[in-house]
């Protein structure tokens, strides 16, 4: 892991098939992650839907980043994990 | 080099044939865009026999480890466009690679159904979804549609009318074939509006989904109607055009097989949701591929 701690933070809906894996991963990966339940704040689903310009969940924002669904590719690359 | 087999899908059905080829000691490959299929949008299994229960995600997870212990070769992110004779044998394009073999087994399971109208994959992810347990609370007070009345269509549509302020239901056909129990809780909801034997034609929008287009199939006259989401429910399809060649196909597209799991191609053979099996499961699947593989062994066995 960097020095510094990654910022993450994951919009996502109780029911997403793909958010579970997604947090699950990070749990796994012992990654410090903000989990937003944008089915309850409303606040935040507007944000992501502006960020990622799109309506689906799950999506992580890893140091201002925005990744779209579970890519787990592009958050290994982000997070250096092998 | 020529295989004894190639596997082609990487669902439950491909993946047990791939374990029991394996064990079977046959030069294997198999060929998959994905791993587990359908299973990975099932939230919850509770029907796999030895596991009381499992997200779909994670029973992948478990499948697909178990059959990289053993001995084959895998290729994954490869979509078969050709299958064809050569000889004896068979011979796969996936469009970057050729691939030979003595017997094939495809077991590419379903995708949902499209509707293949202007703005569909255009607008997917920004107010088109085939995924109302994931997206149905990004649409809290808009109004949306769901295209489909079957019951998968309903279920939609129930998990819609928590957060959407209107929902309409769409059908192709006059009558639709969701259960009527189903369709007096959406009535009761009082924000539902069903609307049948229409075509859609058109999903327009700028940067977000803003409208829909549907035509009247008896009259012929199109309406437009303002709506922030489309969720689209009309069934699962099976792709076999790489294949159609080969194989037989049933009227709603399906691979025609016998109880061996052989289609009219000898030496070829169909596994899991692909085949006109009546009875779709996650266990029945593992079932069909662990059978072709059977088929195959004995195939190989008298060629």
């Amino acid at each position: 892991m960097n020095e510094t701690k990654p910022k993450v933070r994951v919009f996502s809906t109780p029911t997403c098939p793909y958010c579970v894996a997604l947090k699950s991963y990070l749990q796994e990966h012992n990654v410090e992650f903000e989990y937003i339940d944008v089915s309850q704040d409303l606040v935040a689903q507007k944000e992501m839907i502006e960020k990622s310009g799109q309506y689906g969940v799950p999506v992580a924002e890893i140091n201002g980043e925005i990744i779209i669904g579970f890519n787990q590719e592009r958050i290994n690359q982000l997070l250096n994990i092998k | 080099m020529i295989y004894d087999v190639i596997i082609i899908g990487g669902g439950p059905a491909g993946i047990t044939a791939g374990i029991y080829a394996a064990r079977k000691k046959l030069k294997t490959l198999l060929i998959t865009k994905e791993w587990g299929g359908q299973i990975t949008k099932a939230v919850d299994i509770e029907n796999w026999p030895g596991t009381k229960k499992i997200s779909g995600i994670d029973l992948m997870k478990q499948m697909t480890e178990h059959l990289k212990n053993f001995e084959l070769e895998i290729k994954q992110d490869r979509e078969i466009i050709d299958l064809d004779k050569k000889g004896e044998n068979f011979v796969i394009n996936d469009g970057e690679e050729k691939y030979e073999a003595k017997s094939v087994i495809i077991a590419t399971g379903k995708v949902p159904r499209l509707l293949n109208i202007p703005g569909e994959s255009e607008f997917k992810g920004r107010g088109v979804s085939i995924c109302s347990t994931c997206d149905a609370p990004m649409f809290k007070d808009r109004d949306v549609v769901v295209v489909g009345g079957g019951n998968a269509g309903f279920n939609v549509a129930l998990d819609m009318i928590k957060y959407a302020k209107k929902v309409y239901v769409l059908d192709f056909f006059e009558e639709m074939k969701g259960d009527p129990i189903t369709k007096d809780k959406l009535v009761k909801s009082g924000i539902v509006e069903f609307i049948t034997n229409v075509a859609v034609k058109e999903i327009k929008g700028t940067k977000f989904v803003e409208s829909l287009i549907y035509e009247d199939r008896k009259t012929g006259k199109d309406t437009e109607i303002n709506i922030g989401g489309v969720f689209i429910s009309v069934g699962m399809a099976a792709k076999v055009e790489f294949a159609e060649k080969l194989v037989e196909l049933n009227k709603i597209g399906e691979i025609v097989i016998d109880k061996d799991n052989n289609t009219k191609t000898p030496g070829l053979f169909a596994a899991g949701d692909i085949t006109d099996i009546k009875y779709e499961q996650i266990v029945i699947a593992c079932g069909e591929g662990a059978k072709a593989v059977l088929a195959a062994t004995d195939y190989l066995k008298n060629k």
